[in-house]
């Protein structure tokens, strides 16, 4: 009992114990923090990275893909809810105003955001492809729910005798194109001829017919939308020839997307079996989550090595709970002898000192795990207020392309922080206790 | 002899350092009766405080035996020892030893803690807690139960670690100079103490002191010579 009793007094009366709390403190914090807004900012492009892929797609489909054909054996599955076909290709767009003749900027100048004409032109058939990702939501505007397109009820419809293409918000903008100018959209592709192949391009005139945004700025600056048929048609004008409904990627809705991975499994071997199935070179279903494993992966490495990073922190804050305890038991030697005389055992003594350091630091852990917790939530509105105040931007929100800050409390993570912490602590004060317990309590004793 | 309470029997204690090897107690025969009060003299270095130490089990003889209530405890294990010094024997010394960090109050309770666990002491902590209230105002310092240490004067020290033991009821208090280190009126004060308890509880009181006048005031008087007791 008097072991809780000490441990509790010496932890309030003593300043040098508060040094061990604050330490520990801040290693906690930090952890919590930093790693939750990690969480956040991954959950933030899981989310954005599933509604622009759909939950799962079948991809690099070779020129003689027919989607009806695909669609109905991919509809065998109980799992499909919703199937569209896609064009995706490369290509460069530029308003055609005042400066149609303008030169893209040099390759370093596209930084992530700045406005740059090359793009990943998204050939898509609305109606369903409204269906499969977050299209339908990007195109409306968020305060008031209004498309922004010429043509609400199907914003990639021709506007007079022009086709559409819908930019990203942000580009319309830093390009100072609005509704209804005519921009230029170009594309590439690989034609055989006799020495051997030689790159095509070219030229569509389309009308920015309306503006999308999705929660992910790198995602609107990259990407334009067009119809599937006109992107085919301008595709297919020369000697390449491809099916009237050909598509080279084909996105899925699952009705659970949690069975993507085993979806996927049976959605390949139904393509495999077919006949007639279209059979190119690495075709592949894939998950929403294996088409982007290299952007959270990205992250997720990056969080793995903040981590550790951080825990060098707690390290350093165990060194201090170590010292803390040391000196306490070197300057406790007369207490220690008292406690013996009084009938304290060994073991007592050595909890003494062991149940100290665990105080230390699950005072620490606990203040640690409180303040960050209150700290990655409070931190946009934090964040907001210095900049407003200061003009300072701590978490500068669009360099990572999201709205606010993002967190994402963890409770395995925090609880993982806290035990490693209260651990480590019980840890580094065994030493010091072992030696508060070998103590002679005749020696101290001793009127000298 | 049936109500010698503590004994030594023959002990010797040796201390090595290097390779020599010191004797202090040389073959110490002593008892300590029941309610007794003896006062132990004898020049510094004599060994007076190894010889308490050793009864108070804190140490252990190198040679010859120790006894409470007439049966054989110095080759008791370590933890029996801690429990018979806790619930059977007092100490006060020559320089308090009172925890820096607790009121006088806390001090005396820390006394009650020790062979308690949590709910065990929880659950007398009420009768425990008057107690410790009554045995300061039974040594004078019913008003300052909330003062830390540092805020007491040497002769208000030396009264709560009286109260400290004589929280467990012991039947024995061992002081080593409980008075070393208080001027003459003072120390007069914490004698009568002492002489006032150890009588009204029948403990017997084992005194370590150089003062041949306060020995006087003890039933008897023995001395540490050689490593030995003289009378
Ligand atoms: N741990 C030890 N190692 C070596 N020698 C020791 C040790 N403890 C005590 N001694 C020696 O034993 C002798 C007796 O010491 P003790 O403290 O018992 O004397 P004392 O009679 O209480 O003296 P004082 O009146 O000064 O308090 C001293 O010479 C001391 O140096
Ligand atoms: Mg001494």
């Amino acid at each position: 009992m008097y072991r809780w009793f000490l441990a509790l007094r010496w932890l309030v009366t003593r300043p040098i114990n508060l040094l061990g709390v604050l330490a520990v403190t801040v290693g906690v914090w930090a952890l919590i923090v930093v790693v939750s807004i990690f969480s956040g900012y991954l959950t933030e492009i899981g989310r954005h990275l599933q509604s622009s892929t759909s939950d799962a797609t079948v991809v690099r489909l070779p020129d003689d893909a027919r989607f009806a054909r695909i669609e109905e054996v991919l509809r065998r599955d109980p799992n499909v809810a919703a199937v569209a076909p896609r064009i995706v290709w490369q290509g460069l767009v530029h308003p055609l105003g005042d400066d149609a003749g303008k030169a893209p900027p040099p390759a370093g100048m596209a930084e992530l955001g700045a406005p740059t004409p090359f793009v990943a032109i998204l050939g898509v058939d609305f109606e369903k492809e409204r269906d499969v990702s977050g299209l339908d939501a990007w195109v409306k505007d968020v305060a008031d729910g209004s498309v922004r397109a010429s043509d609400p009820a199907n914003p990639l419809a021709q506007v007079g005798d022009l086709p559409a293409v819908m930019l990203g918000r942000q580009r319309m903008q830093d390009d100072g194109a609005r509704r209804g100018e005519r921009v230029k959209v170009t594309t590439g592709r690989l034609v055989a001829d006799r020495s051997g192949e030689r790159l095509d391009f070219d030229d569509g005139e389309y009308v920015a017919a309306g503006a999308f945004e999705s929660s992910f700025a790198a995602f609107d600056a990259f990407n334009v939308f067009v119809d599937i048929a006109t992107l085919r048609a301008q595709l297919r004008s020369g000697e390449r020839r491809v099916p009237d409904d050909w598509c080279n990627e084909i996105a899925i809705r699952l009705h659970d997307p949690r069975d993507a991975e085993a979806t996927v499994a049976r959605l390949t071997r139904l393509l495999d079996a077919i006949d007639d199935a279209p059979r190119g070179p690495g075709l592949l279903v894939r998950t929403w989550a294996e088409a982007n494993k290299a952007q959270i992966g990205n992250v997720e490495h990056q969080r793995s090595l903040m981590k550790l990073v951080l825990f060098v922190i707690m390290v350093v804050a165990a060194f201090q709970v170590y010292s803390t305890m040391s000196m306490t038991v070197t300057e406790k030697q007369h207490d220690i002898g008292i406690l013996t005389a009084l009938g304290a055992r060994r073991a007592g003594v050595l909890s003494l000192f062991l149940t100290s350091g665990i105080a230390i630091a699950t005072v620490g852990a606990v203040l640690g795990v409180g303040l960050g917790c209150l700290s990655a939530i409070g931190l946009d509105d934090f964040n907001t207020a210095m900049r407003a105040v200061f003009d300072v931007d701590l978490f500068p929100v669009r360099v990572y392309n999201l709205k606010r800050v993002p967190y994402e409390l963890d409770p395995t993570w925090i609880g993982q922080v806290a035990g490693v912490a209260i651990a480590l602590g019980a840890l580094v004060a065994a030493v010091p206790a072992w030696r508060a317990s070998r103590h002679d309590p005749a020696v101290s004793l001793r009127n000298d | 002899m049936t109500d010698t309470l503590l004994a030594a029997e023959g002990v010797t204690k040796e201390y090595s350092i290097g390779s020599r090897t010191i004797a202090v107690l040389r073959g110490v025969d002593f008892a300590l009766a029941r309610g007794e009060t003896v006062a132990l003299l004898g020049s510094s270095g004599a060994g007076k405080s190894t010889l308490l130490h050793v009864l108070g089990l804190l140490d252990s003889p190198t040679a010859g035996r120790v006894a409470f209530e007439g049966r054989r405890v110095d080759d008791l294990r370590i933890d029996e020892r801690a429990r018979l010094r806790h619930a059977r024997i007092g100490f006060v010394f020559q320089f308090y030893h009172l925890i820096p960090e607790l009121t006088a109050y806390d001090n005396v309770r820390l006394g009650s803690m020790m062979d308690r666990g949590l709910f065990a002491w929880l659950r007398t902590r009420r009768a425990l807690s008057a107690r410790s209230k009554d045995l300061l105002e039974r040594v004078g310092l019913g008003e300052r139960t909330s003062h830390r240490p540092a805020e007491l004067s040497g002769g208000e020290r030396q009264r709560v670690a009286i109260a400290r033991a004589l929280i467990a009821e012991p039947a024995a208090i061992l002081a080593d100079e409980p008075t070393g280190n208080l001027d003459s009126k003072t120390a007069a004060d914490v004698l009568d103490l002492l002489f006032g308890v150890s009588r009204e509880r029948g403990l017997a009181l084992l005194l370590v002191t150089h003062d041949e006048a306060l020995a006087k005031r003890c039933d008897r008087v023995v001395r540490l010579h050689d490593g030995r007791i003289v009378d």
